[in-house]
């Protein structure tokens, strides 16, 4: 008989459930040896896992090491908690996000993204946006429901914006790689407030996507949704439409 | 002097951060610890979100709980209540979404550390705000979040607190002249012209495109309507083209956002032009100034003027940038002091704070130093 799962205290598994057991490998700037393997075992032990177990390094190349080994993780995550705290959307087929959006909202749905400030990199605006789209799912130009305009990259924010304005957008999507630098979260925040200088906070939606972006960090920097890796156009325009729907609700 | 009482007259008080890690939740968390000693009956909520355990973007940064008293007010999501298991009274769904779920308006049965995460946009702020003080809070503190200022509008909340700190530079000179180029903006003075205010609040009530449009207004008060989106979008030629149209213009009165490259096409137009321009914002969170400060662009012909004045009630520092650097408390707000008049400074977390010492040992210490 299967083990009950306590969803209040999840842990890693691999043999049995609870047995914690977790897999990693990594690779430390030092030469093949006995002391590369204890030194290891020592930064697993100091990362909190107990018993940890090489059980797999190789010289990488000179002077490096690559590990694979195993320990015990005894942290548990509360999954109950989580549950609750609006991760748990349900995404629309395309198929469904037209017809809703032809039901709720009647009308194309104006979406303007870019990459803004000094960021040179695209590829997030272009795999939402573009009829291309990637991995097989294509981008909201694709949609029958929506209207995109893509301005590309190293785009001013006042431009961005500028370009919303003049288009009457509902959406605005930037994407943005945040890192520990405070420059890119203040190109964030600053795209927020220029919105709200302008007076438009409540007629547009803004989302902002990137590899480090949560909706944690969305909720700090002003936006209404943050998307990560592993995010498809689908899922940005579900969050859109009902979004949308529900502002369109309490208008009245 | 304690922040509490400095602020108390101040019913919607906002906290803003000039950057991440300025100590802002500190303040908040000192303000709340004195509030529940003198008794007071207080809302709380964040543009952000505060109380959480780690930083945002770096974890390895660990940051103030937020402890309220019982019968505190909280606008925070349904699950961040469930989450700190603290008993309440749900008064008010807000209607509001966040990206981490719907803000309710809560009041606390008893004490605990709870995260907030309230409403993120200027005008639901408000909303919020008024419905806390109408369930009988009788002020409500406003978190700020990361940089943003919004929520600092006069047309939101009665005063400000300001938070900077060693983050802002690796060199004290740097957290200096930046403080003082921000404290310049939300203290840019307000516009004195009855004329030019008139037709500010006239042109404001445009609707459409031309909502919000720009006007630029001559000596004789002859006003000349911009295109849409002049400002946000204008581009050199057509900002030397409509100064030329104009060539007695003395205001421009501008709606919306005033981002720093439009300043700096306009100061390149007017490169032989005489005479002062005065740009007319409706409030310091319009205005969008990061290379250089108010100052600077005055003494090039250009002044910013506010249809309506930010109250600064206070300043606060962090000495400290996590994972960098430091600089002595005391060395630093000696340093503020000189060069910001007439606004308290306050380092919370200095064994100096609520001593009644602030400003004036500061003040002293500067002196020590020139000497």
């Amino acid at each position: 008989m299967p083990r009950e799962i306590d969803l209040a205290a999840v842990k890693p598994y691999a043999d049995h459930l609870g047995d914690g057991l977790v897999q990693m490998s990594f690779t430390l700037p030092v030469p093949y040896s006995l002391a590369a393997r204890k030194a290891a075992l020592e930064l697993a032990a100091k990362m909190g896992f107990e018993e940890p177990e090489v059980v797999h390094y190789e010289q990488l190349t000179e002077g490096y090491t690559y590990f694979v080994m195993y320990g015990v993780c005894s942290q548990t995550i509360d999954f109950t908690a989580l549950e609750g705290e609006g991760f748990n959307i349900e995404y629309m087929t395309e198929e469904e996000i037209e017809r809703f959006a032809q039901a709720h909202v009647g009308r194309k749905i104006i979406v303007v993204g870019a990459s803004t400030g000094s960021d040179t990199h695209s590829v997030g605006i272009d795999a939402m946006l573009n009829l291309k789209g990637y991995h097989g799912h294509h981008g909201l130009e694709g949609y029958r429901s929506f209207a995109t305009y893509n301005l590309g990259s190293q785009v001013p924010n006042s431009t961005l914006l500028a370009k919303a304005i003049e288009v009457d957008a509902d959406a605005i999507l930037v994407s943005q790689t945040v890192t520990q630098q405070n420059l890119h979260v203040q190109n964030l925040t600053e795209l927020v407030e220029m919105v709200e200088a302008e007076g438009r906070r409540r007629e547009m939606i803004l989302a902002c996507g990137g590899p480090r972006v949560s909706n944690e960090l969305a909720k700090e920097l002003g936006f209404d949704a943050g998307f990560s890796k592993g995010t498809y156009p689908h899922h940005l325009a579900t969050f859109i439409v009902r979004e949308l729907a529900a502002r369109v609700a309490a208008r009245g | 002097m304690l922040l509490s009482r400095l602020t108390a007259s101040v019913r919607r008080l906002a906290m803003v951060g000039l950057a991440k890690n300025t100590g802002k939740t500190e303040a908040l968390a000192a303000l709340l610890r004195e509030l529940e000693t003198e008794g007071r009956l207080i809302g709380v909520t964040s543009v952000g979100r505060d109380g959480e355990e780690h930083d945002v973007i770096d974890a390895r940064i660990g940051k103030p709980r937020v402890r309220l008293p019982a019968g505190a007010l909280v606008a925070t999501t349904d699950a961040l209540l469930s989450v700190s298991e603290i008993p309440h009274t749900v008064l008010e769904n807000t209607g509001v979404r966040t990206p981490l779920g719907g803000v309710l308006i809560a009041r606390l049965r008893e004490p605990g550390t709870i995260e907030v995460a309230g409403p993120s946009g200027a005008e639901d702020v408000r909303a919020v705000s008024d419905a806390m003080l109408g369930h009988g809070a009788e002020q409500v503190l406003i978190d700020g979040a990361i940089d943003r200022r919004a929520a600092s509008a006069p047309s939101v909340t009665d005063g400000l607190v300001m938070s900077t700190g060693a983050v802002l530079g690796s060199e004290l000179e740097e957290v200096v002249a930046r403080t003082r180029d921000a404290v310049d903006v939300v203290r840019l003075r307000e516009l004195d012209d009855a004329r030019v205010r008139a037709l500010a609040e006239l042109s404001a009530h445009g609707a459409g495109q031309s909502r919000s449009a720009s006007v630029l207004v001559g000596a004789g008060y002859d006003a000349l309507e911009l295109a849409p989106r002049f400002v946000l979008s204008g581009d050199g030629r057509e900002i030397e083209a409509a100064l030329g149209s104009l060539p007695d213009a003395r205001w421009l009165i501008v709606h919306g956002a005033l981002p720093e490259g439009f300043v700096n096409d306009v100061l390149r137009a007017r490169r032989a032009a005489t005479g002062q321009l005065t740009l007319v914002v409706a409030d310091s969170t319009r205005v969008f100034l990061s290379e250089r400060g108010p100052a600077w662009y005055r003494a090039q012909g250009i002044e910013i003027r506010t249809l309506a004045p930010t109250r600064l009630e206070a300043l606060t520092v962090n000495p400290v940038a996590p994972q960098s650097h430091r600089f002595d408390s005391m060395s630093l707000r000696a340093a503020l002091g000189e060069a910001i008049a007439d606004v308290p400074i306050f380092d919370v977390l200095d064994p100096d704070y609520g001593a009644g010492r602030e400003r004036e040992p500061a003040a002293s210490l500067a002196r020590e130093l020139a000497d």
